[in-house]
């Protein structure tokens, strides 16, 4: 990266000369469940789980200030 | 003799014409300006807030909390959107702006209107807070500078809309739109909506002002939020274009599949407004109907656009690294990312806090029953600082390294500085919403100049844990000033005694994959 320039003028993102295998071989049925993007569907379970987590907190906190009986 | 109309960019190869060049310094110069103005009033806030500093007197720190909100939420947020939108229109579709003069006009209107607003805040004579709510009375200039900025900023949406108009009929661009300029669309639809509910409510209170006619304030609060809230909504449709802009500028991301993106920016067209409705939750006015159909459902339309977007993104992120040849395991194209490079880092940390939690605490706070315990508390700035400052600022402040060399053909200055900028604002705004919201679970209120509540005739104790948690936000705040403090620093040095760029030092005019920013999409899913 040259100073003062970031990397994507100085030195554009070009895919790899087997672009189009790469992308045929990424979509291909036997990746199963896990697809051409396996560490984003990681990601977003993490995400979800953290969602999960925070909501339930939150209806937990309510039953403290409202309470039922 | 006269300048050419259109340059060549040496990156993109895009045709750039002059007046969008022109107009994207423009407002790029007048967003960085409120941007100073609003983060200077963000650390006088801070250190008020901080009980153990507590800076400002009370008058002062209403005052300057009015400053706060107007600079940024509204000066700096909409003037770099001004500016994206010049660059989705008239330079991702090779094409002129329509009617540069009325652009120019709306500039200058857009500037008479914040330096009006600015006047009547720094003076006293606005000391209403960022919501302005009825029955506290403002000067009639603060409502006529929001009014003018409004109308200006209406002009520059339609402009946008007329330059799509040109770019078509003069066929300088084959198929659909690009995805960014497509986002971008949507941004601009909603602003229409915006705009109107702004002049909807701001001329009324303006001749409430002037006393020639009565508000009821339970309609004031109805109506102001559809610009309030919405307007922020412009910002999520904005940063997300901005996401996907940025991971095309700096990996090569592609887009995954374009009718999934198109169809999630047409959900934030059609229930984003809606989701305004969370803030008149606890208003007796409204029937438990009305606020169940509209955050019970119709928002959560919205939120799973953006948790479309949230997937998309990354996954295309994702995507574009393994077709670079980096993808080996479960995280290698996360692992040789170009995190030195602030474009890129910027574009992460935006997503990151945005979803994690902008978006979590956001929806949380969305359910009616749940609103009863966050509304009015630390809770609600804890969330909205990590969607719109976390998120959209820290998107745009990630672009600039791009509209730095791309559009003013300048190096970035303070390299060594850059690189790190985007990891003291984001780990600053990450310790300072996270803190925040705790702070207001245990009920700290929120917009409150002293929670000692000395003098009061009543006493209200608050957890020991609640000074730990405000001391820990402002450590955070103040991080983050330093990370906004470098921002500015860097481009208004960068823009005015910047060093020139030569056209070799670009791409070689070789042109990346860019998903997004073409049509149609190389790699759709299978």
């Amino acid at each position: 990266m040259r100073s003062g320039l970031p990397q994507g003028v100085s030195t554009p993102p070009r895919h790899s000369p087997s672009v189009d295998e790469d992308n045929e071989r990424l979509h291909s049925r036997e990746r199963g469940l896990w697809g051409s993007t396996p560490g984003t569907l990681v990601l977003a379970f993490v995400f979800l789980l953290a969602f999960m987590l925070y909501y339930f907190v939150n209806w937990k906190l309510l039953s403290f200030v409202w309470k039922v009986g | 003799m006269t300048a050419p109309e259109f340059r060549t960019c040496p990156v993109t190869g895009r045709r750039i014409h002059r007046d969008a060049d022109a107009l994207i310094r423009a407002n790029a110069v007048a967003a960085t300006v409120a941007l100073l103005v609003g983060g200077i009033a963000a650390v006088l806030v801070l250190l008020t807030r901080w009980q153990a500093v507590h800076l400002l007197p009370a008058e002062w720190f209403y005052r300057i909390l009015t400053v706060h909100g107007m600079s940024m939420l509204i000066f700096f947020i909409l003037f770099f959107e001004m500016a994206i939108l010049y660059f989705a229109g008239a330079v991702l579709l090779n094409s002129r702006v329509a009617t540069p003069r009325l652009a120019w006009g709306a500039f200058w209107l857009m500037v008479v209107g914040a330096l009006m607003v600015e006047w009547t805040m720094w003076t006293g004579r606005a000391d209403v807070l960022f919501t302005s709510y009825v029955p506290l009375r403002a000067h009639p200039a603060f409502y006529l500078g929001v009014i003018l900025f409004a109308v200006g900023a209406l002009v520059v949406t339609g402009i946008f809309f007329g330059t799509l108009v040109v770019a078509r009929r003069e066929r300088t661009y084959t198929g659909s739109v690009p995805l960014v300029t497509y986002g971008a669309a949507t941004a601009a639809i909603i602003a229409v909506v915006t705009l109107g509910h702004g002049a909807g409510i701001y001329i009324p209170t303006f001749l409430w002002s002037l006393g020639l006619m009565k508000v009821d304030p339970e309609v004031y609060r109805m109506v102001w939020w559809g610009l309030g809230h919405a307007s922020q909504q412009i910002n999520v449709a904005a940063m997300v274009s901005v996401w996907y802009l940025l991971g095309a500028l700096t990996v090569g991301a592609v887009v995954l599949n374009e009718k999934i993106s198109r169809s999630a920016f047409v959900l934030y067209v059609l229930f984003i407004n809606l989701a305004s409705a969370h803030h008149l939750l606890v208003d007796p006015g409204l029937s438990p109907a009305w606020k169940i159909v509209n955050t019970s459902y119709f928002m959560y339309m919205a939120v799973l656009a953006s948790m479309i977007h949230g997937f998309t993104v990354p996954a295309g992120i994702e995507l574009g690294q393994r077709l670079r040849g980096f993808g080996t395991g479960m995280f290698e194209w996360l692992r040789k990312a170009p995190w030195g490079d602030p474009g890129f880092s910027s574009l992460i940390f935006s997503i990151v806090v945005f979803g994690f939690v902008g978006g979590i605490t956001g929806v949380t706070f969305g359910t009616e029953q749940i609103n009863i315990i966050a509304h009015n508390t630390l809770r609600i700035p804890g969330h909205f600082h990590a969607t719109v400052v976390s998120g959209t600022a820290m998107a745009f402040m990630g672009l600039t390294y791009y509209v730095i060399p791309l559009i003013f053909r300048k190096r970035v200055a303070f390299w060594p500085l850059a690189r790190i900028q985007p990891y003291l604002f984001a780990g600053g705004m990450l310790v300072f919403s996270i803190a925040m919201t705790f702070a207001g679970t245990f009920g700290v209120p929120r917009r409150h100049w002293d929670i000692s509540f000395a003098q009061a005739p009543f006493d209200v104790q608050f957890s020991p844990a609640v000074d730990v948690l405000i001391g820990t936000m402002a450590v955070g705040g103040l991080v983050a000033a330093v990370g906004g403090g470098i921002y500015i620093l860097i481009t208004v040095w960068s823009v005015f005694f910047g060093e020139p760029i030569e056209a070799r030092e670009g791409a070689n005019a070789v042109r990346p994959t860019p998903g997004g920013l073409d049509a149609p999409a190389p790699f759709p899913v299978r």
